[in-house]
């Protein structure tokens, strides 16, 4: 299997302050991988310097063999697609619109019928063709979740850097939300893949094939969710007592409490 | 990539391109409606009020002239018609150009706040206007001009002051990339220091001075020059469609903030940057000639919002076909409300403007935030 994503040395640092620390990784075709990590262990950072919103002071990011820091912001574009936490604005276009953006770096000027039936079809796949036509700003934080998801489906991209794409759905959405990101990754007729940053564990162990454990800048731990959630990595990452429960064919992590700061 | 719903994919784009058909017919109406108001406006002074259909005929008959004497300047097409040289030499320069430039200073205002993603910005929000009051002030009070060439001096100075301050702020943005609201706080200050400086040339006019000073201020259309007309309008409809071409970069930084921006392809500083630039020209170059109209570039946007959506691709021309109604419209109700005194029309347009804008707002289901 070859490689999307080849990161190597990749370090980000504000002034007086190393976020990311000498990251190495690689993520294969058509792989899903959560970011794990506390608030402040720079999943957000890793994403966004891999998108060129944030710059790295040092370091290599290739994706499909080519050298992302080199590429043009468009270019960038036409092989990535970034999800926010949130986007919140003060100019709320309709649904359909905001995921026409995502046809953006595929376009000339002009809206093709093809550029048109894409986002259509973004819209239908992600359950959210009802609302086409409202405008974004009367929609609920969950629904806006998705739309902004939906606006990175039309963008057909290889990878995908998703913060927190379930955080403001409900049981029922984040299930079927992974589920059809998952589908997407599965494609074999396309290499993709995603990258998730998420706080939810049980959605990382049953979605993910590999997951990352980001701590203090550092990658703690990288593979299979079955080798990188243990009761002692999640103790010293998120500072809780855990315990990992098989349960037909699913990892799940209980937890018992909070570790006492010694 | 993934299942196709046929029916439900067909639908929505139908849909869509429906949406699109529409808002381009609401522009249409707008067009049409500025004509109209033109024409009217074109009948409209303080010598002779012809009605519009009078107005049509006059220009129809002159245009069609087969001797094309109108492009000597003899108006009335052989006979000697007063009426035909009021509309022509008195009345078509002022609706010119209170058409450009409310097309001008609407699109200006519509660029800066899709740029800034802020909806409280004018196109005089960053300190062009101040800019330009110095370079008047200048020009008038001490007499010093840049374009010291008679009739130019004033609007040229004004230009050319306008120009620098945004210069200024462009090379603070280059110097330390800076973010949108910073650009507004850095407008703000410029604006405090220029009309400080403005202040203190107002302390040692003359009166003479002082009143052509404030006169400027109002802004008004005042027998504006034909050339000087169509040299503006050259200016403004050359960069109209950069303008165009920008929308989709606009769309993706008004709808969602730079990193957004970023992750639809578009570099945020790059084309804020370009697109301050090009919303200065507009404006410099309009209030030059006008004197401080600045209502316009913020309202007209703002009521093209609450009709056609926040796309820039149809925002745009919407917003441009409204700045040219609301100018015409508010001169023209300038012109004749207590003709023959003519009150400016930055008065105008905030007086009669302001209500009406706080109405449609207030009115509005979601009000914009």
């Amino acid at each position: 299997m070859t490689s999307l994503l080849q990161v190597q040395d990749l370090s980000f640092s504000w002034p007086g302050r190393t976020v990311l620390d000498d990251l190495n990784f690689n993520v294969e075709s058509n792989q899903l991988v959560a970011v794990l990590g506390v608030n402040g262990a720079g999943k957000t950072t890793l994403l966004k310097c891999i998108n060129r919103i944030l710059s790295p002071s040092a370091g290599s990011i290739n994706l499909r063999s080519k050298d992302v820091l080199e590429m043009t912001i468009m270019d960038v574009a036409k092989n990535v697609a970034y999800v926010p936490q949130s986007v919140g604005t003060n100019f709320p276009m309709n649904v359909f619109d905001v995921v026409l953006l995502g046809r953006r770096p595929h376009l000339q000027w002009f809206v093709g019928e093809e550029d048109r039936d894409k986002v259509s079809e973004c819209l239908h796949f992600l359950d959210i063709d009802e609302f086409a036509f409202r405008r974004y700003d009367q929609l609920s934080g969950g629904e806006r979740q998705r739309v902004v998801l939906a606006k990175a489906l039309a963008q057909e991209p290889h990878l995908f850097l998703l913060d927190e794409p379930t955080s403001d759905l409900d049981l029922k959405h984040q299930i079927t939300t992974m589920e059809k990101i998952r589908s997407v990754i599965n494609d074999q007729s396309r290499p993709s893949s995603a990258i998730i940053a998420i706080h939810d564990i049980d959605i990382a162990a049953q979605f993910s094939d590999k997951i990352m454990l980001l701590h203090e800048g550092k990658i703690r731990a990288y593979g299979p969710p079955k080798e990188v959630l243990t009761p002692e990595l999640i103790a010293e990452v998120f500072g809780v007592e855990a315990e990992i429960q098989a349960y037909s064919g699913l990892l799940r992590v209980v937890i018992h409490g909070a570790l006492k700061n010694e | 990539m993934f299942f196709v719903g046929g029916e439900t994919v067909n639908t929505l784009s139908a849909q869509h391109l429906e949406q699109g058909r529409s808002q381009l017919l609401k522009i249409s109406l707008m067009g049409l409606l500025t004509v109209l108001v033109s024409l009217v406006a074109l009948g409209q002074g303080s010598s002779e009020n012809l009605d519009m259909w009078t107005t049509v005929q006059i220009i129809f008959r002159d245009l069609t002239c087969p001797d094309g004497s109108l492009l000597f300047g003899s108006f009335g097409c052989g006979g000697d018609d007063l009426r035909s040289q009021i509309v022509w030499e008195l009345r078509l320069p002022r609706v010119l150009m209170a058409i450009i430039g409310g097309i001008g200073l609407a699109t200006a205002g519509a660029l800066m706040q899709g740029c800034l993603g802020n909806p409280l910005v004018s196109p005089l929000t960053l300190g062009v206007a101040s800019g330009a009051a110095l370079g008047a002030a200048l020009a008038i009070v001490v007499g010093f001009s840049i374009t010291s060439i008679g009739a130019f001096a004033i609007a040229g100075n004004a230009f050319v002051f306008s120009l620098l301050v945004v210069f200024l702020i462009i090379q603070l943005g280059r110097y330390r990339s800076i973010s949108a609201e910073s650009y507004i706080l850095v407008g703000i200050a410029i604006t405090f220091i220029a009309g400080a400086i403005v202040s203190t040339l107002q302390f040692f006019a003359t009166d003479a001075q002082l009143s052509q000073l404030a006169h400027w201020s109002f802004g008004s259309l005042s027998r504006p020059d034909i050339t000087v007309v169509l040299g503006v309008a050259i200016c403004i409809f050359a960069l109209l469609p950069q303008a165009m071409m920008w929308s989709w970069d606009l769309n993706a930084l008004a709808m969602g903030g730079d990193d957004f921006a970023i992750s639809t392809g578009v570099n945020p500083s790059e084309i804020r940057r370009n697109i301050l630039v090009l919303s200065a020209l507009m404006t410099s170059v309009i209030i030059a000639f006008t004197g401080m109209i600045g209502f316009v570039g913020l309202a007209a946007p703002h009521m093209s919002r609450l009709i056609i959506g926040n796309d820039y691709r149809k925002l745009l021309p919407a917003s441009a076909v409204c700045g040219a109604f609301l100018m015409v419209a508010a001169d023209t109700i300038g012109r004749t409300l207590f003709a023959p005194i003519v009150i400016p029309v930055g008065i105008m347009l905030a007086v009669i403007g302001g209500p009406v804008f706080m109405y449609l707002l207030l009115q509005s289901k979601g009000v914009q935030r």
